[in-house]
């Protein structure tokens, strides 16, 4: 009797320690609920709706704010007014800006992260079969497009730069400026055939593109910018032709309050990482009654935290003082700047003169962007360097904040930087060096770094 | 999946488990002869009179009785006629043994008399033992200390109380807040992927210790440790490396910590109520600058622009406070035969010495041991705590809004007391914006709380003599929230329109056991101990978080501001399955042989690297087993030496879904999208494997009055999971990568003695050195940057975890500053050679320049070097106790040496446009030109300083009286505590402990603004009854 009372006290407690183990998990293989795998994205139609979405999103939230801050304080557009050292250390640039350096791999990698997602894009895309032909020819122009954006202005600062990602086992080769604007330019013009023959419709402006990017005529800005990069004169006249530059034609990065704040907004303003310098630092290339100096920049406010002592201003412009302001993928003035230099390196002088007036004498009423000098026509020598020099002037202000200033002081042959730093020369490096985490992973492919 | 289908899966393979343990069981069935019924009984004491609580037992039966509080105890046991011994093994005392032969005779009378353990070779320890083992058996060292260790040490937690007490063991209080994380190191850090503190097991529950930071309080995280009262800790047991921990497997790679609570006794009902009040407060100022003058247009003048004379004000004196605070405990325990309970209550409110801060913790446990037939018992513990904190943010690390940080940041010319309830602006530079620290501890609203509960239902079933089959369920749950608030139009940079953020952590973890084991004698004199063991673990946690800028006037709620909104949710799972064999022989009770198996499974890694195996072997001889009937035992009473071997696993190091190239969810423009994570993935990843070897003697000398433990270790952690970095042109920055190894040598050395010893006198000390030292090897590039330390923390082949790597001055060959022309400290310039070693470049007027002499181009850049080591070359500490009848005094000192710090807080002090500190005063009397400090700012390799240290941690007077006829009283005890009074250290710091890194494994040594380890004392009455 005391036994059978024991088993069925025992039995009671096995049931008790049974029904405990069950709560345990048997599996050893869960399903990561946060997040989804490579292969999920890649080979479905929702997979690279969705990553078309986030290259989107990390272009305009991160590299765009790199690509204008960094090399913009490289090129003296912007001072730093903080003691933190990563910007200090930018400031002072030169031979002294170590490879290292944390802005500069930022500048790098983001540009890598935006092209490896671009590339997934283009890769994967037409494989997908349950694709309209017009959705999927957006998808790969929209890939190519921020590709040829961010390889163009990797070359603006870097010598040279590899056109595709690598593996960490195969790393990526490093080709040369003049291969990686050829590359730039065909995928631009692939992109603008492919939604030539196949014209995206609603499903791609509903579901995958971001508001404000004007798809085609973006492609165009950019054929117009990279060409006359590439010295392609003649064909940077025609694509810059073809850039609506009404309001009809503007292309915008959009944010907003939230998680896709302006990174310019957050770096300058709100962070105080980096203001304007007095006169777009370009130290008297500029006329004091320019209409663009009011539209960039508020009063003088304080020196740079530097042993430069760069005289800042506050920032004014709207596309970088609130955190949902959009910056535009390019500005109407560009294109006629473009025009002016491709006719001034052809020796065609009086039509670039008037391509430099147009800018001159806009008024802001007449800009897409409210952007107006409202100077006077040139009145200066007409000799092609003389107008050379007006035409980067021109850029200085017109462009200013665009991430251009670098390559724009190189290949107007801007006073060299100095190995010390100086507070009067117009840049601080003519190439940055490569970024020392890219050569220690891909020592076989990492060229050799510039000397300044 | 369905989850029906799912149960009935997960019963299938129950009732297959269910089936081995019987089929392994079988042979061992084996039918006895017919038992009588003894009865033992008598009086167990000490010198000093009647011993209760202690456990009288016939060894390899499961007979056992506990003495009363008169030392009285009764020992029933069904026993068949035949040898036995009486055993009977209470913590600090030797262990009693006496042979009896029971026959016709069925009640014996035996009054035991124990002898006081000063070694502690005696002491009995279970963890990682195939069964439970007097420590002189051992093949391995193994940390223990019992409640009269960490009783009156004023600390409030555990691991803190732990400090300096047990050998092997670096114990670090990283902050000085109330609930202040602390970081535990056994024998090094051993790995730096994941948490580097140890496996905490209580009562049999692995208990989840994370140190979760839902707020950013700058690198200060509660370690959830604290959620335990010291005062229900009856023993600790610590293993320190893969040789003792092999059968802990894949979680023991940072050492096993196991923590006994307090367990009911037979007889009366013994009550203990104790309350303690204490009084913290600053221990040391940092030196403030104090000049009442300032620097305007590059001159030295001593007015305000206004005309009206310079001021500076003492901000420390605005900040910290004396606090207050209180803990009460009450415990009742007592039992029948059948029956043994304890219960206790535990209250604390701790004020913080920063104002605005403080902890408090309430908690309840109970533990019921119930004797079900002669061969089962069961066994139950539930505790419940609730923790609470008011947290005032320091800054540190991530955020620039903490209130410390607004101190280092802000110039001490302003007034920081509100005017017309406006904080002024500390800052001295236009357009920047410092937190006022005052307006961070008036206005800020920043806390946490934490509901936990611990439980754990234990079946103790022996079917047989020598077979003890173990089932333990353990089940640890708790819910961390954290809320963070601060109002619109505050002092806070980046923040006009204020911030609110609130996070909700849950985790609920449990673990199965089963332990069989299996004592017989093989022969005359070779005894064997088998213990076979399986554990199915799993934890699953998931952590909401939302936050949100320009917030509504009033409101306080993170979801109340419509800016800067976000959310995450975020989710894990995890499973470990594990078995382990571990078989034991002892030879001539004086060599002792011990091999064990471990298999685990785990899901953290993929198939084909989820099956591990881990090997131990350990062996030890007594030597003075030979001589015990010599002479010379008088002198030499206990001679040790031995040997352990072993291998572990690091389950923790990543997490569950680390090994995955994960898409992580992001909205833009109105689109739902996806966004691959930053880190590669490396689905082919191993768990992490260490491999110690461990050798060690122990003795005990002089009749007993000295004892000596000592132990050499070579860890090897291969397989080291390094986030290394990859080539940013793949597209991803990093990838989790098994590169690295490290490699952990040390010695430790524990001295227990008696200098004095009579009627009414004693005198005991305790000395514990510690010398370690964990280099790095196999790092991609030579070194990798460590996130979290402001781009100055990095490992380095050949280095200790976590050195300093950054830039520093130049300097002439005799060590001095070498000056620009101005007088100013500069940054050396140069080039590195092929081991990177600087090679600083000078031109002809022995100036740094970026020209190189040997080819006359300007190539030279800004150098870098390892120029500090957070860790300590050695740690020791000194106990020394002396009672005189009812009063003991306890002192305990220790320090850790030839460690550095980063000292970032002078580094922003002493700078001009901050300038609160006494570096900054020094440019002002004009002792060094101005400019000094802003050159000395960007020569951060400066700001290293060594972090050596003695601390008086520990002083406790304590006396006890026994009233006659006073309430039922029987005891009244006094305490008196002084808790780090006094610190002996070069640091120009407040203190050289702390850590603005936390707990985090790499980023060590690192002190911003960190609130110091405050000065306590306390005084408590402790009533029994």
């Amino acid at each position: 009797m005391k036994s059978s009372v024991f088993f069925k006290r025992l039995t009671h407690w096995c049931a008790v320690v049974a029904i405990l183990t069950s709560v345990t998990g048997c599996s050893l293989d869960y399903v990561n609920p946060n997040a989804a795998a490579e292969n999920q994205v890649l080979t479905t139609r929702e997979g690279v709706f969705s990553l078309a979405i986030g290259m989107q999103q990390f272009y305009a939230t991160q590299t765009l704010g790199s690509i204008i801050t960094i090399p913009g304080t490289t090129a003296r557009e912007l001072g730093t007014p903080t003691t933190f050292q990563n910007p200090l250390d930018l400031e002072i640039g030169g031979t002294l800006l170590p490879p290292e350096h944390g802005s500069i791999f930022t500048l790098w990698a983001q540009s890598y992260r935006t092209i490896g997602m671009a590339d997934n894009l283009i890769n994967s895309t037409p494989n997908i079969s349950n694709l309209s032909a017009g959705t999927r020819a957006g998808v790969i122009a929209l890939a190519s497009v921020y590709k040829a954006i961010t390889l163009g202005h990797l070359v603006m600062y870097f010598e040279q730069a590899p056109i595709t990602v690598g593996t960490p086992s195969n790393g990526a080769v490093f080709r040369s400026r003049a291969d990686v604007l050829a590359e730039v330019i065909r995928l631009l013009d692939n992109a603008a055939s492919v939604i030539a023959a196949n014209p995206p419709g609603a499903e791609f402006t509903g579901s995958v593109l971001a508001r404000g990017f004007n798809l085609a005529n973006t492609i165009q800005a950019m054929r117009a910018r990279f060409l006359n990069m590439a010295g392609r004169h003649a064909d940077a006249i025609v694509a810059a032709n073809n850039v609506n530059v009404t309001i009809a034609g503007v292309s915008s990065f959009v944010f907003d309050t939230q998680q896709n704040r302006n990174p310019v907004f957050v770096i300058m303003p709100l962070g105080g990482n980096y203001a304007p310098r007095d006169n777009f630092g370009t130290l008297g290339l500029n006329d004091s009654t320019d209409g663009r100096l009011r539209f960039f920049m508020g009063p003088q406010n304080r020196l740079s935290a530097t042993s430069l002592r760069l005289q800042l201003d506050s920032l004014a412009c709207r596309f970088f003082t609130t955190a949902d302001a959009s910056i535009p993928v390019f500005r109407a003035g560009e294109m006629a700047l473009i025009r002016a230099e491709a006719q001034a390196r052809q020796g065609n002088l009086a039509a670039a003169v008037t391509e430099i007036n147009a800018v001159r004498t806009k008024r802001a009423a007449n800009d897409p962007h409210g952007i107006g000098a409202a100077l006077a026509a040139y009145s200066g020598a007409m000799t092609a360097d003389a107008i050379l020099t007006e035409i980067y002037a021109q850029r200085c202000a017109e462009l200013f904040m665009t991430g251009m200033r670098m390559e724009d002081a190189r290949r107007f042959n801007r006073p060299a930087p100095t190995a010390t730093a100086s507070a009067t020369a117009e840049r601080s490096r003519n190439y940055y060096a490569y970024p020392s985490l890219e050569r220690d992973n891909n020592r076989a492919n990492t060229p050799p770094d510039p000397s300044i | 999946m369905n989850p029906s289908l799912h149960y009935v899966r997960q019963a299938a393979s129950l009732r297959r488990f269910a089936w081995m343990i019987c089929l392994l069981l079988a042979p061992t069935l084996v039918l006895f002869a017919q038992p009588r019924a003894y009865k033992l009984s008598g009086t167990v004491s000490d010198a000093k009179g009647a011993l209760g609580a202690v456990t009288v037992r016939f060894d390899k039966t499961p007979f056992g009785a506990v003495s009363d509080r008169q030392g009285a105890y009764t020992l029933n046991a069904k026993l068949e006629p035949g040898k036995y011994t009486v055993l009977v093994n209470a913590i600090n005392y030797k262990s009693f043994k006496k042979t009896l032969t029971l026959g016709d005779e069925t009640a014996i009378s035996l009054d035991i008399k124990l002898a006081e353990d000063v070694t502690r070779m005696d002491e009995v320890v279970v963890t990682g033992t195939s069964a439970a083992s007097s420590r002189k058996t051992l093949g391995n060292s193994i940390g223990a200390i019992n409640a009269k260790d960490v009783q009156n040490t004023g600390a409030n937690a555990i691991d803190a109380a732990m400090a300096g007490k047990i050998a092997g063991v670096q114990i670090q209080q990283n902050s000085g807040n109330p609930a202040g994380g602390v970081s535990v190191r056994l024998r090094g850090t051993n790995t730096f992927s994941g948490s580097a503190d140890p496996l905490y097991i209580v009562d049999g529950v692995i208990v989840n210790n994370d140190s979760r930071e839902l707020i950013d309080l700058g690198g200060y995280a509660q370690n959830r440790l604290v959620d335990i009262n010291p005062n229900d800790i009856d023993r600790i047991e610590v293993l320190k490396g893969a040789a003792a921990a092999a059968i802990y497997g894949a979680r023991a790679n940072n050492g096993v910590v196991q923590i006994f609570t307090k367990r009911g006794t037979t007889g009366a009902p013994t009550v203990t109520f104790s309350t303690r009040v204490n009084t913290d407060d600053l221990r040391q100022k940092m030196a403030w600058n104090q000049e009442a003058r300032t620097v305007r247009g590059g001159m030295i003048v001593n007015t305000n622009p206004d005309g009206t004379p310079v001021q500076r004000f003492d901000l420390q004196d605005l900040i910290f406070r004396r606090a207050w605070g209180i803990d009460n405990y009450l415990s009742v325990s007592g039992g029948s035969q059948g029956t043994k309970y304890f219960l206790s209550a535990n209250q604390t409110a701790n004020e913080g010495i920063v104002r605005g801060s403080s902890f408090n913790r309430a908690g309840a446990r109970l533990r019921i041991e119930q004797v079900i037939s002669d061969q089962l018992t069961l066994s139950s513990g539930v505790n419940y705590t609730n923790s609470s904190s008011k947290e005032i943010p320091n800054g540190g690390l991530n955020s620039a809004y903490g209130a410390l940080t607004g101190f280092i940041f802000g110039q001490n010319l302003v007034d920081p007391r509100p005017r017309d309830g406006v904080y002024p602006q500390l800052s001295g530079l236009p357009a920047v914006t410092r937190t006022n620290p005052l307006e961070a501890i008036d206005r800020f609203d920043f806390g946490q709380t934490t509901s936990r509960f611990i439980g754990d239902f234990q079946l103790n079933y022996t079917p047989i003599q020598g077979l003890a089959i173990n089932y333990l369920f353990g089940f640890d749950t708790y819910s961390q929230s954290a809320s963070a608030y601060i109002p619109r139009g505050t002092t806070a940079p980046g923040l006009p329109g204020g911030f609110g953020r609130s996070s909700i952590y849950n985790v609920a973890q449990l673990n199965n056991d089963i332990n069989i084991s299996y004592r017989t004698e093989l022969g005359e004199s070779i005894k064997s101990s088998t213990l076979l063991g399986g554990t199915m673990q799993y934890e699953r946690n998931n952590q909401l978080t939302m936050q949100s800028e320009s917030l509504s006037p009033v409101a306080v709620v993170a979801s109340a501001g419509s800016a800067a909104q976000a959310f995450t949710d975020s989710r894990a799972e995890l499973a470990l399955y594990g078995a382990f064999l571990q078989q034991s022989f002892e030879i001539m009770d004086a060599f002792f042989i011990t091999g064990a198996i471990r298999m685990d499974a785990s899901s953290v890694f993929a198939p084909e690297n989820r099956f591990q195996f881990f090997p131990k072997v350990s062996g030890s001889a007594l030597l003075s087993e030979f001589w015990k009937e010599s002479e010379l035992a008088k002198i030499l009473n206990v001679a040790k030496v031995r040997a352990a071997w072993g291998q572990s696993g690091g389950l923790t190091a990543i997490g569950p879904y680390t090994r995955f190239t994960n898409y992580a969810p992001i909205n833009y423009a109105g689109f739902a999208g996806l966004q691959p994570s930053t880190r590669l993935g490396s689905i082919g990843v191993k768990p992490e494997r260490q491999t110690e070897l461990e050798i060690g003697a122990d003795l005990a000398l002089l009749d007993n009055r000295i004892g000596v433990e000592f132990s050499w270790y070579n860890k090897v952690t291969t397989d080291l999971l390094l986030d290394r970095t990859v080539a940013p042109t793949t597209g991803f920055t990093n990838l989790l990568a098994n590169v690295g190894t490290l490699t952990s040598t040390g010695i430790e050395l524990l001295v227990r003695g008696v200098p004095v010893q009579t009627d009414d006198f004693k005198w005991t000390v305790t000395g514990i050195y510690n010398r370690n030292r964990s280099v790095i090897d196999g790092v991609q590039g030579g070194f990798l940057q460590i996130t979290d330390g402001f781009g100055q923390v990095a490992v380095v082949n050949g280095q200790q975890l976590g050195v300093f790597r950054t830039g520093y001055a130049a300097r002439n060959p005799d060590g001095s500053l070498l000056l620009t022309p101005a007088g100013l400290p500069q940054r050396d310039i140069g080039k590195y050679d092929a081991n990177n070693n600087p090679i600083p470049f000078r031109n002809a007027a022995g100036q740094p320049t970026n020209i190189d002499p040997e080819t006359n181009r300007p190539t030279g850049t800004a150098l870098v070097k390892v120029v500090g080591d957070p860790n300590p070359v050695f740690t020791a500490s000194l106990i020394n106790e002396f009672t005189v009848n009812k009063l003991t005094l306890r002192v305990q000192i220790d320090g850790m040496y030839g460690g550095q710090n980063f000292n970032f807080t002078r580094r922003v002090g002493n700078r001009a446009e901050y300038g609160g500190l006494e570096g900054y005063a020094r440019e002002l009397r004009g002792e060094v030109p101005i400019g000094w400090n802003l050159a000395m700012f960007g020569l951060l390799g400066e700001f290293v300083e060594d972090a050596s240290f003695t601390r008086v941690r520990e002083v406790a007077l304590s006396y006890e009286i026994n009233p006659e006829n006073l309430l039922a009283i029987r005891s009244v005890r006094f305490n008196l505590t002084g808790r780090n009074l006094f610190v002996l250290t070069n640091y120009s710091g407040w203190d050289p402990e702390v850590n603005t890194g936390g707990q985090r494994a790499a980023v060590r040594g690192f002190d911003f603004v960190e609130v110091p380890l405050p000065r306590s004392f306390s005084f408590g009455l402790q009533l029994t009854f």
